[in-house]
């Protein structure tokens, strides 16, 4: 087998070709309406915005700062134009059920009419009808109504008083009603005297008094009759003046909404409710009180008047209340009170017949605003309830307006994440939400993308009002942009990460001086990125260095390798050797992870190391017994290692230590394996690579390191400039792998060796020495077993079972 | 009350006051409304409680019974639940009298007398006195919104009768004066109609019954009349109609208080009462 050639600077970095940037400056290029490279998220939101069916809503996954409002709006934006403006709602006064406002529709800017009509008619009602009271047909009308009455009433008193006058008996008033006596001479005889009289006139008089008393009684309780009738002919009299009154205004408005049956009945129960309260208007000077009057008034809850097109409503705080609408209440006089023109509206409303956007986190953690979006959607319709009542907190009675038809089509981004958990656990949420548009992280990077790429940074410099980008400038970028999505041909579609750098340049730019920005500065912005967010891992350099981790950059060892690992912190990552040892000797055919033992090592290492226990059995036990007692560490590691990215190291390391032969420390190793010794592509490889790089310069004799790294991620490598200029000069060198014996005679310098038919290897391979070295572990396994059945051993001493 | 009056009809401390108290709600109303009028003119008040010698006979019966004026129900009456009744409320009275100085500074004096309320009243008041009583005793139910003893002393009485009537005053209204084209007493009937305007600050109508001769000249005679006394007023002829139409002309003016002489020959006419019966306001009736 022979070695690879190493790699050259051109394959470690893909360079954005100039020839393809045909401008000076991002000011000439034409802005981008819509992102490149998003085509499947593009037709997802044309076939969702279009689609008419229930259920057809959108989610827009992909990760945070890939900028899906802006696209999800500008697009919708767009889309809506063309459609037609939905209705105006407005809640008015159910006089029939006080508690159940009702809910009138009218052509979009209608319903702002129709309030300043309701409102002026309030104002007419507020003066036309005390008129009517104080004019002198009512005025006289009631005062014959009253005086017929009051006659009907007095004369019955007037009677039994006169007929007791001609009976000589005086009608007495007493302080609390009237009394009979006999009279005479216009005065009431005294008792001493009455005595005196016959019995045949006592009977006389008394009998006349008690039949007076007995007319009086029926007279007088009859008033209260009498009284009911006149209030019902002053009512009816009321209700024919206030009818007439409002003949002309009410007679205007019904036909000028005549093409609206339902407000035309709305109008009708206004004018019967007038009617029906006619004597509060009496009153000229105070006016017919408040509460009266606002039943007659227009809560416009949504108003299109000046829409276009349906509406795009974006909703930054997805609460309850901001959703559904809420009743409000106002404090009066200690009391809480709410009536229908407290009621607001909510996004759902605003965006009925258009398009609301909402984010996935945001409604998730507000209380009950992901049931009550639910809810909505699946009955369509609005109803508006308060948190309280939903939770049964409190059950004083409140208003419940009539329910809103609605018809919107919910768009929610959020991150894949959200999206998976969604559709695992929410048994509606696929119902709800069939419509997935998916956005990419990366772009191809073709010959083709370099306009529309090109475009796509000079629109995204004008978003963020940054100066215009210098042709070098924007390939710069469109080069930083492989390395942000860790492939030559790819380019991140990650928004914000491109937005914060563009106008980190444009800052540095300005501190220049300059009017454009150009890749020095777009480099700058890197660079300081970078060392902001450099301070663990400048902590770690140092220790390396100083000697406190322990790493070897040359000299050879046996059981002894670099291997490569990742960092992640925040928003930045790096990468740094790690020391990994392997120790050997007889035993059972067992490989000791001692990060699994120790429970350092997660799941996906272990699995690489028993892969790579089968893969060392399988290939140089053959049929026979491995007999075999391994340890693997990873040295000076005192957090978790997870991933298969080491198990090449691991698998070098391992054999290293078996055969006894040194591998050379000037190389670092990455790269999983299968169990046939191919070797497979890892993650991260720009890190780990410049991460080595950085401990063998800091080491002070940077000249023939190198990194092995498999041949399936040398597209991935995008490379920072000192780690290239290096290579060029030879001081530092890349070697693709694709099989664990390239990846053995570049660490060894010896050849690894090919099996023949029988499974041997070439005298003075590698692989040989390994598998002779096996070999005799077997045989010194077999003579302790027999010692152990001849009973003359110390069986059972084997502390590595 | 910090007013000072600008125009009496009689020299200050020259009269008195006089209020017929009864108990009942319209009569404290009345007496309310003295206690003013008594501020104002600077004159002593004097309360007449007359316990009614006719119903405290027709207690003395037997067969005696109360008719409840609300409710119908027949109830025995006899006289010493009676006695004590006026006792209460001649007591009630005479707190009310009391309060009703207290806070205006006036001189009163409580009058507790037993017989007919018009002659006691008339053994009481002089020519310059002021008799203020309700329209109306505690029988007021919509059968006698002018009582007895009032329509009694507006005959009798000689000096001025004010008959209450509780109104609610109303910003346009005004004090109205009636009178005749061929009276000589129209000075005290003008007078009492500018104090009452002043008093309540509201506009003063003159309206004066003409046969249709002469009547230019009585309106330049009250005209000079009023000015010699500061006052403003709307001066109106109106037709000697019948006290119906009198009536209705009065309600189209809209007054809140009406003053008329007893010479006014509307009181000759028939139905002349009915007239003070239809107006439901205070009247003041000059002789």
């Amino acid at each position: 087998m022979t070695v690879p050639a190493p790699l050259n600077i051109d394959q470690v970095y893909h360079r954005c070709p100039p020839e393809k940037l045909d401008f000076e400056t991002t000011e000439t290029l034409e802005d981008l309406e819509l992102p490149c490279g998003q085509e499947r998220v593009l037709r997802a939101l044309e076939f969702g915005a279009s689609m008419e069916g229930r259920g057809f809503n959108l989610f827009v996954l992909g990760p945070s700062g890939a900028g899906k409002q802006e696209l999800v709006e500008r697009f919708l934006g767009r889309h809506a134009g063309e459609k037609e403006v939905p209705p105006d709602w407005c809640h008015v006064y159910n006089f029939k059920n006080a508690d159940r406002p009702k809910a009138l529709h009218f052509p979009a800017g209608q319903g702002r009419e129709f309030r300043k009509d309701m409102n002026d008619f309030t104002d007419e009602l507020r003066t036309a009808i005390p008129a009517t009271f104080e004019s002198e047909e009512y005025q006289s009308r009631i005062q014959e109504l009253q005086e017929e009455m009051a006659k009907r009433q007095h004369q019955g008193l007037f009677d039994i008083q006169e007929e007791a006058n001609r009976n000589n008996i005086a009608m007495i008033t007493t302080p609390a009603g009237f009394t009979f006596a006999p009279m005479r001479d216009g005065e009431v005889i005294d008792p001493e005297d009455y005595k005196k009289f016959s019995d045949e006139e006592k009977q006389l008089v008394e009998s006349k008094v008690e039949e007076l008393q007995k007319k009086l009684q029926q007279t007088i309780q009859q008033i209260p009759r009498l009284r009911k009738e006149v209030r019902e002919r002053v009512h009816a009299l009321n209700e024919e003046m206030v009818q007439i009154t409002l003949g002309g205004p009410m007679g205007e408005l019904r036909e000028k909404w005549s093409h609206l049956p339902e407000v035309v009945a709305h109008l009708d129960a206004v004018r019967e409710d007038v009617v029906e309260h006619a004597e509060a208007f009496q009153d000229g000077e105070s006016g017919p009180p408040a509460g009266l009057l606002v039943r007659y008034k227009v809560n416009l809850l949504v108003d299109n008047a000046e829409t276009q097109g349906a509406p795009v409503i974006y909703e930054d705080l997805p609460n309850h209340q901001h959703l559904t609408g809420q009743i409000e209440h106002r404090a009066r006089q200690g009391t809480l009170y709410t009536d229908f023109t407290l009621i607001k509206g909510g996004a759902m409303h605003r965006a009925s017949g258009g398009y609301l956007i909402l984010d996935a986190r945001r409604i998730l953690t507000q209380p009950m605003a992901w049931e009550s979006l639910k809810r909505i959607l699946f009955s369509g319709e609005i109803r508006i309830e308060s948190l309280e009542r939903l939770y049964g907190l409190v059950s004083t009675t409140s208003l419940q307006p009539e329910p809103i038809p609605v018809s919107v089509k919910v768009v929610i981004l959020g991150d894949r994440m959200l999206y998976y958990l969604l559709s695992h656990y929410d048994p509606d949420f696929l119902d709800l939400f069939k419509v997935e548009a998916d956005f990419e992280d990366d772009l191809d990077r073709d010959d083709g993308c370099y306009e529309l790429y090109a475009r796509m940074i000079a629109t995204m410099a004008r978003g963020v009002k940054a100066r215009p980008l210098s042709r070098d400038g924007v390939a710069r970028l469109i080069e930083h942009a492989s390395r942000l999505a860790s492939d030559q041909r790819k380019l991140t579609a990650h928004d914000r990460v491109l937005r914060d750098l563009m106008s980190e340049a444009d800052h540095w730019a300005r501190q220049a001086g300059e009017k454009l920005i150009t890749a020095d500065h777009i480099q700058q912005a890197i660079d300081e990125r970078e060392y902001r967010a450099s301070r663990v891992r400048e902590r770690s350099m140092e220790q390396i260095t100083r000697g406190i981790v322990k790493i070897a950059t040359e000299g050879e060892e046996v059981g002894q390798v670099n291997g490569l690992s990742v960092l992640r912190l925040g928003a930045s990552m790096f990468g740094q050797p790690t020391r990994i040892t392997a120790t050997a000797r007889p035993g059972k055919g067992q490989v000791v992870d001692i990060e699994r033992e120790a429970k350092l090592g997660g799941p996906i290492h272990s699995k690489a190391v028993m892969i790579l226990s089968r893969f060392l059995a399988s290939r140089y036990a053959g049929e026979r017994e491995l007999s075999l007692s391994a340890s693997l560490a990873f040295e000076q590691s005192y957090g978790g290692v997870e991933g298969d990215s080491a198990s090449v190291a691991e698998t070098c390391v391992l054999l290293s230590a078996i055969a006894g032969v040194p591998l050379r420390q000037n190389f670092a190793v990455t790269g999983s394996m299968n169990q046939h010794g191919e070797v497979q592509a890892v993650g991260g490889v720009n890190e780990k690579i410049e991460g080595f790089f950085s401990v063998c310069r800091n080491s002070g004799n940077l000249g023939n390191q190198g990194v092995l790294l498999p041949e399936s991620n040398v597209e991935h490598l995008m490379l920072r400039k000192d780690v290239r200029d290096a290579m060029g000069e030879g001081q530092f060198t890349i070697y693709p792998i694709s099989d664990i014996n390239e990846a053995i005679e570049l660490l060894t310098g010896m050849e690894a060796g090919v099996a023949d038919e029988n499974g041997d290897y070439p005298e003075g391979s590698f692989n040989r020495k390994v598998q002779d070295r096996l070999v005799a572990f077997a045989e010194v396994g077999k003579k302790r077993d027999d010692d152990k059945d001849n009973g003359n051993g110390n069986g059972g001493k084997d502390n590595d079972d | 009350m910090t007013e000072q009056p600008e125009s009496v009809p009689a020299e200050p401390g020259s009269g008195r006051v006089l209020v017929l108290l009864d108990g009942s709600r319209l009569s404290l109303s009345a007496l309310e409304a003295a206690a003013d009028i008594a501020a104002l003119r600077g004159h002593e008040i004097l309360g007449v409680f007359v316990e009614e010698v006719n119903l405290l006979r027709s207690s003395g019966f037997d067969f005696a019974r109360e008719i409840g004026a609300s409710s119908g129900t027949s109830r025995p009456l006899d006289s010493a639940m009676l006695e004590m009744r006026m006792r209460s409320l001649a007591e009630q009275a005479r707190r009310s009298l009391q309060r009703a100085v207290a806070s205006r500074g006036l001189r009163q004096a409580l009058k507790l007398c037993r017989g007919s309320v018009i002659e006691e009243v008339l053994g009481l008041v002089g020519p310059d006195d002021l008799v203020v009583m309700g329209r109306a005793g505690w029988s007021a139910t919509p059968g006698s919104r002018l009582g007895s003893t009032a329509r009694g002393l507006i005959r009798q009485a000689p000096g001025d009768v004010l008959l209450w009537a509780e109104i609610q005053r109303r910003p346009g209204h005004g004090v109205v004066v009636l009178l005749n084209d061929d009276q000589g007493a129209n000075h005290r009937a003008l007078a009492v109609g500018i104090e009452q305007a002043r008093r309540h600050h509201q506009p003063l109508t003159v309206l004066i019954r003409s046969h249709g001769e002469g009547g230019q000249e009585v309106v330049r005679a009250i005209e000079e009349q009023l000015i010699a006394r500061g006052a403003g007023a709307r001066v109106r002829l109106i037709p000697r109609a019948s006290a119906a139409e009198v009536a209705r002309i009065l309600r189209q003016e809209r007054p809140s208080e009406l003053v008329v002489s007893r010479q006014c020959s509307v009181f000759d006419e028939q139905g002349a009462d009915q007239l003070l019966v239809e107006l439901n306001l205070p009247v003041t009736v000059t002789p």
